[in-house]
């Protein structure tokens, strides 16, 4: 018997991988948009604030201008003004560039927003290295982590706009401190309309269960999760089963679930768009340590400097792109490298 | 309670508050290292604040009460001592005192220390009192070894921006910071000046004058399209002579002796804030 107790809420079903081919790309601005103005409708405590990049705000300050407000490129301001409104019992959503929002202001969401725990939303769009060949101004493969390592804070990692779309819903209505990472461009489709997220149970994808030992297991979020979907259906005719637990919560993690899907796993890949220190590797390491024995393989970004590559560059640069992902699950622990 | 407001039945004066507030100061700092200079030198000022702002202290649970905001959180000595004064806290129930103001500490409307935050904090709380169609004021106390910070900058430009008129700043300007005179840290001159350019009234104040600073802060009720602030001229130390325009008890801890020097000389001071 493992160590650990199995919720007795069950893991959502295994769904078959939607192919690459109908992963029509999509941004998932406009539909945060929109949901953000829907939000404001029914919620009327709802502020939005920007730092002079209005994208996601623009159809919430069309039907809700007295509850919008663009600090200008202030970020530290932008994060104390929140505080504000937030102590002054509104609920608040901020918008703007995840790099700016998190480095920058880091001290303010720290000590103004996070450790009292106010009902504040931080909407960083461009997480990771989603802004490409803008190059390291613009790449922030910490976000999630030091927003996890942030009071009380919920962070969230979707990986197309529906998954999107829930994430800013449950983040703003969740109740205290939330960051979520935006994709700046264009995100293959991963989910359909009909797809449940949870927070404490992420969805388990690609081969169906087994029920046999071996099976391996991608843990993954985000950006990733499309390519980590691929290369589960790349290996399965050279004979590996594989499945993947894809969060849309990243903190606090969801330890219970992880270690249901790894139960019976031999294998285990991480899969990041994120530093693996403060991420899914690390995080998941310390979930299996002491409960589970098998080969494990953290695929992270690494400090070496980003060349100029788009995103879809970068991930293969990095090697989190689905061809990693299939070596580390045909040879999980390479002696090369 | 109002009961330290009044002494053997006559009313007591802002001047006999703050200097029993001093003598606190001086109290806390023979228990533990404190702030003393930027404590001692914004006494008065937070004297005359906390008996304006009208709606009672953080923690009644008042959504409209005045907010006052210790910006410069380093000088939270000065805040209990002059809560504890108006008989609005009780320093002995609270436990070990904390070197910066807490949430959950009666009125304290944000935990500071970090500086730079408190002033965006008040412009905040000043969108979220005029989107609920009041007129209470935010108040921010700040250091003005506080303005090197960039983020206070960014605060007055947007307060400013928004034309919050309900926000007031008060800068106890003792004219030192940790290493000595601002003048020679990184100097502020001229401090109306850059205020002003950035679009905010400017009042000038004797921060130890504590009938000038009762009208100051009183006028910022009258109705303004502008936020404003006053700066306030201070003395780092005041009260205790030997410890005047010294960097050198920036922060402290005193043993008897030091602890009875002082309260022997308390408010025999002459020294005058330099222009």
């Amino acid at each position: 018997m493992p160590e650990y107790a199995i919720s007795a809420e069950p893991i959502a079903p295994p769904r078959a991988p939607t192919s690459t081919s109908t992963r029509m790309p999509r941004g998932m601005r406009p539909v945060i948009a929109e949901a953000l103005a829907e939000l404001g409708d029914i919620h009327h405590e709802l502020v939005v604030l920007a730092a002079d990049g209005r994208a996601l705000a623009l159809a919430f300050a069309e039907r809700h201008p007295d509850r919008f407000i663009d600090v200008g490129i202030a970020e530290a301001n932008l994060m104390g003004v929140a505080a504000g409104l937030a102590r002054g019992g509104h609920r608040v959503v901020v918008c703007g560039m995840a790099p700016f929002l998190v480095r920058r202001a880091a001290e303010q969401l720290r000590l103004d927003l996070c450790r009292p725990g106010l009902d504040v939303t931080v909407l960083g769009v461009g997480g990771g290295v989603g802004y490409g060949t803008l190059g390291a101004t613009h790449h922030v493969p910490e976000d999630l982590g030091t927003l996890a390592q942030m009071p009380g804070t919920r962070v969230f990692c979707p990986a197309d706009v529906h998954d999107a779309a829930w994430a800013v819903r449950e983040a703003v209505l969740g109740g205290g401190p939330a960051y979520v990472r935006l994709g700046a461009r264009e995100d293959p489709q991963v989910y359909d309309l009909e797809t449940r997220f949870s927070a404490q149970r992420p969805l388990l994808l690609g081969d169906p269960d087994t029920g046999a030992p071996g099976q391996a297991l991608v843990v993954t979020a985000g950006a990733t999760v499309a390519g980590a979907l691929d290369a589960v259906a790349a290996v399965g005719p050279l004979g590996v089963s594989a499945r993947v637990l894809a969060l849309t919560a990243v903190s606090p993690f969801p330890r219970a679930a992880l270690l249901d899907a790894a139960a019976r796993a031999d294998t285990v890949v991480t899969v990041e768009e994120h530093y693996a220190a403060a991420g899914l590797g690390a995080q998941t390491a310390l979930s299996l340590a002491g409960h589970w024995r098998g080969r494990f393989r953290a695929l992270a970004i690494d400090d070496r400097p980003a060349p100029v590559l788009d995103r879809t560059g970068l991930f293969r640069f990095y090697r989190i792109d689905s061809a990693a992902i299939v070596s580390a699950l045909l040879d999980p622990n390479p002696l090369t490298e | 309670m109002d009961t330290a407001v009044a002494i053997r039945g006559q009313a007591r004066t802002d001047a006999d508050t703050a200097r029993a507030a001093r003598r606190r100061i001086l109290g806390f700092a023979a228990e533990q290292t404190v702030h003393l200079g930027s404590s001692l030198s914004v006494v008065d000022l937070l004297v005359a604040v906390l008996r304006e702002a009208a709606t009672g202290p953080a923690g009644t649970g008042d959504p409209n009460r005045e907010r006052v905001l210790l910006s410069k959180g380093h000088a939270v000595w000065a805040l209990y001592a002059v809560l504890a004064e108006l008989g609005r806290l009780d320093p002995e129930r609270l436990g070990p005192l904390a070197g910066h103001p807490a949430d959950q500490v009666p009125g304290v409307d944000a935990a500071t220390g970090a500086l730079g935050h408190g002033l965006s904090i008040g412009a905040g709380l000043a969108e979220a009192t005029r989107l609920r169609g009041r007129d209470e004021r935010t108040f921010v106390v700040l250091g003005d070894g506080e303005l090197n910070e960039g983020s206070v900058w960014e605060a007055v430009m947007f307060a400013a921006h928004r034309r919050l008129g309900r926000l007031v700043a008060l800068v106890d300007r003792n004219g030192m910071q940790q290493e000595g005179a601002t003048a020679d840290v990184l100097d502020l001159s001229p401090l109306a000046a850059k205020w002003r350019s950035f679009g905010w009234r400017v009042r000038e104040v004797d921060g130890h004058d504590h009938a000038a600073l009762r009208e100051v802060v009183r006028a910022t009720a009258d109705p303004a399209d502008r936020p404003v602030v006053l700066l306030a001229r201070t003395v780092k130390g005041k009260g205790v002579p030997f410890m005047e325009h010294s960097a050198a008890w920036h922060t402290g801890r005193l043993d008897r002796a030091q602890l009875d020097a002082a309260l022997a000389v308390l408010g025999q001071d002459r020294t005058v804030a330099r222009a």
